[in-house]
């Protein structure tokens, strides 16, 4: 745990918006006073609640400033050993990729291209394995039915507070040149966490959001460091891995979009670093893998201590925007997968966990719209094979890049993945019409192949239709 | 909206050309000559432009007809004339003047015409040794025989015998003129890879100069990434970023083609270089356009049968600079994806709604001078509003990028 000392704190106080702020409050308050004592300023401060704000603004700093440990043990002991399961299930997908690849180098002519170690759909069906569990004392508030595929007993948010949280979106103007200047000057001058999550929730321009980013992420006055670190893992990439194979493999779907084609390059060679960044398994916030070391295989984890898998190129993609330097862009998806994204491949009851996202989609739509719900039941489409694309990608390959983008500021605004689910229900609900209509699995699938664009916007309106 | 069946003629057997005629319920002139005149609408080829507005042919357009290029549209679509009418309007401004309305010349590398200017450019060439140049014939297209010079004796290509640097007159084998620029040998890349930009422009009247841009458009990438490396210079797969060569590199995908749209090129640029170089590049841009249109407004034949819409290349350097490669008059309309023939289907579509809105060939200059966007069309500049007008035109022309 690293400890401030006094210097610090006020070092980082003064970097706030917040701080200023109530110094001129005080200095206000006292304007007329030749001589003040420091009982006068506490009198003063605690009489019009600026104590009570310096002390939060405090306790914010020394909570931030402690180092979080990755997550490894779960609370709910099914999952600790279900998550062994998996990393077991994904040691044999490992040996027939393998297998595979050395087929496919003695035979040209097969060009099997299920060469991943598992993708988004083999990860719900591994979570809708799990049984169903006896009810705890503590979490019998938790009500669980069983025409839902996830019928798991872990504690839950309730989907209305999800969706009280994210109503402020339905508000949302366009701004005027004069209020986003004044955002931009704000993005300039902040340096406190807790600022910059109040920006990223309302509204954030295009031209400051690197800025924003690695000021909250406290990556901006570090630029020869991350180049540093950066330059290193380039040089270990010369030593080729097995693993490298299936990042350029993996690599042929961006290629072909047309938003990210151009990046495509760039995206491997951030994700060559990534599998060799000894940084990750200390800074990850959730262990992913069980970390289970198996005797004379012939491949263990990568150094980050969890698998790649199928699709990992989309979770770079949108950051290649952000900025023309690859160690910059490459800190950024390092940041954002080691707090955020890694939650969407854990076996976990964390809110932020694949788990409770779907849970808590199976239960706003299954409450909200019924009839689509038992509808897509029926046909033999279940509501979260539909959506899991688009949830644990974050509709990367869905969105364009600009609405993208405003879903990582709000991932970084609320320091959550929950806007997810909110998109998830909102992209539902606006394919409901059609979706009623569909009689099988393949009118389904017909629906969705057809050009279409989601907006962000938009899919926060259709979240809140009923 | 569409109630008039008017008559249409298309050179061209593209379907986005088509498509918007017969969606409009438009039928097709049954005349099959080429010299056919019983149509309304006709989107013609250049020659055939030339040849019904040809004095010795004898024919004049009616009321009711409406053609897609101007009589001599190749003042500013030849590369030769295009540079050699750019340099004297340059000559005819009043420095002062030209700066104070906005205008700068700062977009055409240097440039000179072979055979012409051959003598010229070998001064030029021995002051900079260490400069690319780039061979172009003057009224060619898709890439056709372009090439990198970096020696003299490399000329030998298009005059056919030896050429040594003493020489001061260059005798061309065929009897086409060629451009030879200094090549921007920086230009902005993006994954490491070179592309240009198409944007298209449509000009409905020259005097007064009335000028509409579309928000769509597309950067056109090569597959293999940049570098200067000498070994390389003749690798048009590295340098010129024509699709009708890149579609034959190994690496061209019938996906995306390698266009890379302008809404994401602009997201791009305002989110890594900052709003203000963003501002700066789109307002460079227009400058191109604006600048290159009005250089050619004293010597295009107007006529009111008649519009044009080009397809402006343009270049980015590392410093965001937009550079003007050339001006097509009849950018390519064929489509190589399902995104591409959407743009072009919608840009045909919006470029009769506004010569033809609702098929109504009376005087619509009156009627459109309050409307400032058709479609994904904005105007630029129109030259019969007053000055302040076309202020306030100019600032809200930035706006068509957001």
């Amino acid at each position: 745990m690293q400890q401030l000392d006094n210097q610090e704190i006020l070092m980082k106080l003064k970097s706030s918006k917040q701080f200023w702020d109530i110094k001129k409050k005080i200095k206000q308050g006292f304007s007329d006073q030749q001589k003040i004592g420091v009982n006068d300023i506490q009198k003063f401060a605690q009489s019009c609640e600026i104590e009570d704000q310096l002390i939060k603004l405090i306790s914010h700093i020394l909570k931030k400033s402690k180092k979080r440990e990755t997550l490894k043990e779960d609370q709910i002991e099914f999952l600790n050993t279900s998550k062994i399961k998996w990393t077991e299930l994904l040691f044999k997908n490992l040996d027939i990729v393998h297998q595979k690849t050395k087929n496919q180098e003695e035979d040209d002519t097969n060009t099997d291209s299920k060469l991943y170690i598992y993708d988004e759909k083999n990860l719900l069906a591994f979570l809708q394995t799990f049984k169903q569990q006896q009810s705890n004392n503590l979490y019998q508030n938790v009500q669980f039915q069983s025409n839902k595929i996830l019928n798991i007993n872990i504690p839950l948010k309730s989907s209305q507070s999800i969706l009280d949280k994210y109503q402020y979106l339905l508000l949302q103007e366009e701004l005027s040149d004069e209020k986003i200047n004044k955002i931009r000057k704000q993005i300039e001058n902040e340096h406190l966490d807790i600022e910059l999550e109040k920006i990223a929730q309302t509204f954030v321009p295009n031209g400051e959001r690197c800025l924003l980013y690695l000021k909250y992420f406290e990556f901006d006055h570090q630029d020869t460091v991350l180049q540093q670190h950066f330059v290193k893992l380039q040089k270990e990439c010369l030593n080729q891995l097995f693993y490298d194979e299936l990042l350029e493999i993996d690599g042929h779907e961006i290629s072909e979009d047309t938003f990210y084609f151009v990046f495509q390059e760039q995206i491997l060679t951030c994700l060559k670093c990534f599998i060799r960044d000894r940084t990750i398994k200390e800074n990850i916030r959730i262990q992913l893998q069980s970390g289970i070391k198996k005797e004379h295989a012939e491949f263990q984890l990568p150094i980050t201590g969890f698998f790649p898998f199928k699709n990992i190129s989309k979770y770079v993609a949108p950051l290649c925007y952000l900025s023309t330097k690859i160690h910059i862009i490459y800190a950024l998806f390092k940041e954002f997968f080691c707090r955020y994204f890694c939650f969407l491949h854990a076996i976990s009851s964390e809110s932020n966990s694949i788990l409770s996202l779907c849970m808590q989609i199976e239960e706003i739509v299954s409450t909200r719209s019924p009839k689509l719900f038992h509808h897509l039941k029926v046909i033999g489409c279940d509501t979260l094979k539909l959506i899991i694309h688009q949830l644990v990608y974050c509709f990367i390959g869905d969105m364009d890049p600009p609405h993208i983008l405003t879903i990582y500021d709000q991932i970084i605004g609320h320091d959550s993945l929950e806007i997810l689910v909110i998109l998830c229900v909102g992209f539902l609900n606006k394919y409901k019409s059609k979706l009623l209509l569909a009689k099988n699995q393949e009118n389904v699938q017909q629906i969705f192949s057809e050009l279409r664009e989601d907006r962000f916007q938009e899919l926060v309106q259709y979240a809140y239709k009923q | 909206m569409y109630n008039k069946k008017l008559k249409w003629k298309s050179d061209f057997e593209k379907s986005v050309i088509i498509e918007n005629f017969l969606n409009r319920g438009w039928i097709k002139s049954q005349e099959k000559e080429d010299d056919s005149t019983d149509w309304n609408v006709y989107w013609a080829t250049v020659w055939n432009v030339r040849n019904i507005f040809n004095p010795k042919n004898g024919f004049r357009l009616n009321d009711q007809q409406i053609i897609n290029h101007f009589p001599n549209h190749y003042e500013l679509t030849r590369k030769d004339y295009m540079v050699k009418n750019l340099k004297r309007f340059k000559r005819e401004q009043d420095k002062e003047t030209y700066e104070q309305q906005g205008w700068n010349f700062d977009f055409l590398p240097t440039t000179y015409i072979f055979p012409g200017e051959y003598s010229l450019f070998v001064e030029e060439f021995h002051k900079c040794p260490n400069q690319t140049w780039i061979v172009k014939p003057a009224a060619r297209s898709q890439g056709q025989g372009i090439f990198l010079l970096r020696k003299i004796q490399q000329l030998k290509k298009i005059s056919g015998t030896t050429v040594t640097s003493n020489m001061t007159q260059l005798n061309l084998v065929s009897k086409e003129n060629y451009v030879v620029s200094k090549y921007i040998d920086n230009p902005l890349l993006i994954g490491g890879k070179k592309f240009d930009l198409r944007m298209y422009v449509l000009v409905t009247n020259y005097k007064p100069l009335k000028v509409w841009i579309y928000n769509k458009g597309f950067g056109r990438f090569c597959n293999e990434q940049y570098t200067t490396d000498v070994a390389e210079i003749e690798n048009m797969f590295v340098h010129l970023t024509n699709v009708a060569i890149q579609q034959y590199s190994d690496k061209y995908s019938k996906k995306h083609g390698g266009k890379y749209s302008i809404d994401a090129l602009k997201f791009y640029v305002e989110s890594a270089y900052g709003t203000e170089a963003f501002q700066k590049m789109i307002d460079d841009i227009h400058n191109i356009i604006l600048t290159s249109l009005k250089s050619v407004q004293a010597v295009i034949q107007n006529d009111k049968h008649c519009f044009e819409m080009y397809g402006y290349d343009i270049l980015l350097d590392n410093n965001l600079k937009p550079w003007l490669i050339e001006i097509n008059a009849s950018p390519s309309l064929t489509t190589t994806t399902p995104v591409d023939k959407n743009l072009k289907l919608n840009l045909i579509n919006d470029v009769y709604n506004i010569v033809l809105p609702n098929d109504d060939f009376s005087d619509n200059q009156q009627k459109q001078q309050q409307i400032n966007k058709i479609g994904g069309f904005s105007v630029l500049y129109d030259e019969s509003l007053d000055l302040m007008n076309r202020k306030t035109q100019k600032r809200q022309s930035v706006k068509i990028w957001k």
